[in-house]
């Protein structure tokens, strides 16, 4: 095989992995709740992980002093007080992996205190897998060859 | 005319300063008030004086985490106290005397501990003598144990006992219902044909028929804001803070030796039946008015007004009895 037709095979295949369209993910929306506990200065649990198109529900417990959730890119936000639980819900229309943080000044470490909340599979984490696969089975294959 | 623009000018520059500095001034000069945990020092200053029927100007503050601020027995909204942000309120005192203000936004453990006085000076003196509450005038012992003997086996039915209540032509009056508890309404029907269950129903009945749909609903909100932190949500005693609560217990028994009853307790559980149905209104208005001194149990008294302590009280025995919504 020519090193150019290889060369060109493994291009077209990058570009498959890359932007190829997945087959449409048929996960019905679900209906979410998740408690979460706030104290100085974490959230437990501080990773969430919903589909899209869930309805999520967020039910802040602060067992301390008065912490909030906002979340970026929704631009939602609840506040809790000790003692009385805080409920948002909201879609979760757009994926992708957002940050939220407390936006209720707690105490020296408040501005440390975040989680990540990821709306559906990662598709860019496992495209750059295969990626990365591929280039590494490029390089050896060239490798190969020129020996 | 050169004078006469040098004039107008002259004109329009003490307007402009008269306009933007004279509140600017007076704003600078009202004191500024710094909230801390109380851990921390609590307010400073946290004694502050006023006249009646002159408004006091305070500007409030936060060093550490958000506070809140009203004053007791007060009809006024309570205000957010954030850090790095002043926050501007004027209070009206009708009244003179001595207001207690407190912090509104839970901030930690001794939250609650966080409180001042407002002084307010004046000659208008027609002060009603406080009556005594009624604890006092009862004579009631309210650190004494009161449990109940016998507890339904369930929650008793509300509706049932109505028309049990209507058919034996049983009531009671709002005296009676402060000044007893429901077992003891529930021990007075013991001659009567009916049976234990039919019994704790009709008590159910009157406890509902002594209060309202609105007093419920006012005593639940000032519960979920003042007192859920401690004795939970749902009444169950097992608020975020009852475990810190009880270490602090038993941190504090090693400094107060041989003072038992001032130990810091947990959380009276108000879903426990023989507690709560062994209670008499007027016992726990007493508790609530004087707190447990020591146990960790706030006092209220300065802080809501006698109806606020009612509603509270028709709130707490809910759990116990299942009014119809
Ligand atoms: C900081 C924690 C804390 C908060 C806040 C608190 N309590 Fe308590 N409470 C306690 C503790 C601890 C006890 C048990 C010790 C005692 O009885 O003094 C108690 C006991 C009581 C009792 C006595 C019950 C009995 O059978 O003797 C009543 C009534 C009560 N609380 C009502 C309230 C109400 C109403 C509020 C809100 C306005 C409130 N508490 C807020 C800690 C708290
Ligand atoms: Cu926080
Ligand atoms: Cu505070």
């Amino acid at each position: 095989m020519s090193p150019r037709f290889l060369l060109l095979l493994f291009v077209m295949a990058g570009l498959v992995v890359a932007f190829a369209p997945l087959p449409v993910q048929s996960v019905t929306p679900q209906e979410r709740t998740i408690d979460i506990d706030a104290r100085q200065y974490t959230y437990s649990p501080s990773e969430l992980q919903v589909n899209k198109g869930d309805t999520v529900t967020i039910k802040l417990i602060s067992t301390d002093v008065v912490h909030g959730l906002y979340v970026d890119g929704y631009d939602v936000s609840i506040e809790a007080n000790p003692g009385q639980t805080a409920t948002l819900t909201f879609t979760a229309d757009k994926a992708g992996s957002f940050r939220f943080r407390c936006n209720v000044t707690c105490g020296a470490m408040h501005p440390f205190m975040i989680g990540k909340l990821t709306v559906g599979t990662n598709n860019w984490l496992y495209r750059s897998i295969g990626l990365a696969t591929l280039a590494i089975f490029g390089t050896v294959i060239s490798i190969k060859q020129k020996a | 005319m050169k004078r006469a623009e040098l004039l107008s000018r002259l004109i329009v520059t003490v307007a402009v300063v008269g306009v933007v500095g004279t509140p600017l001034y007076l704003w600078s000069r009202t004191p500024i008030i710094h909230a801390r945990m109380a851990e921390n020092g609590g307010w400073t200053p946290d004694v502050i004086q006023a006249e009646a029927g002159k408004p006091l100007h305070l500007k409030l503050t936060s060093d550490d985490v958000m506070h809140g601020f009203a004053v007791g027995q007060m009809d006024m909204e309570a205000v957010s106290v954030e850090p790095g942000k002043v926050t501007d309120i004027t209070l009206n005192f009708e009244k003179p005397g001595i207001y207690t203000f407190y912090c509104t936004r839970w901030c930690g453990l001794n939250h609650w501990r966080m409180r001042g006085t407002i002084e307010v000076s004046g000659s208008n003196t027609d002060l009603k003598p406080a009556s005594p509450p009624l604890y006092v005038s009862l004579n009631l012992d309210i650190d004494a144990p009161h449990d109940a003997t016998v507890v339904p086996n369930g929650q008793p039915s509300v509706s049932n006992g109505q028309s049990l209540a209507m058919d034996n032509s049983i009531s009671l009056s709002h005296e009676e219902y402060l000044a007893s508890s429901p077992f003891e309404v529930f021990d007075g029907l013991k001659n009567s044909s009916l049976t234990e269950e039919e019994r704790w129903d009709i008590v159910a009945y009157l406890w509902q028929s002594n209060t309202t749909p609105d007093a419920l609903a006012n005593g639940k909100q000032l519960y979920a804001q003042n007192c859920a932190a401690c004795h939970g949500e749902n009444g169950a005693g097992d608020g975020v803070f009852a475990d810190d609560l009880a270490a602090t217990g038993e941190a504090s028994m090693q400094t107060m030796s041989g003072a038992e009853n001032m130990m810091m307790q947990t959380p009276v559980d108000f879903t426990d039946s023989a507690r709560m149905l062994g209670a008499t209104p007027a016992l726990l208005q007493g508790k609530i008015l004087r707190g447990g001194m020591g146990t960790g149990m706030p006092m209220w008294g300065s802080i809501f007004t006698e109806g606020q302590i009612w509603d509270l009280i028709a709130y707490l025995y809910s759990f116990q009895f299942e009014y119809p919504k």
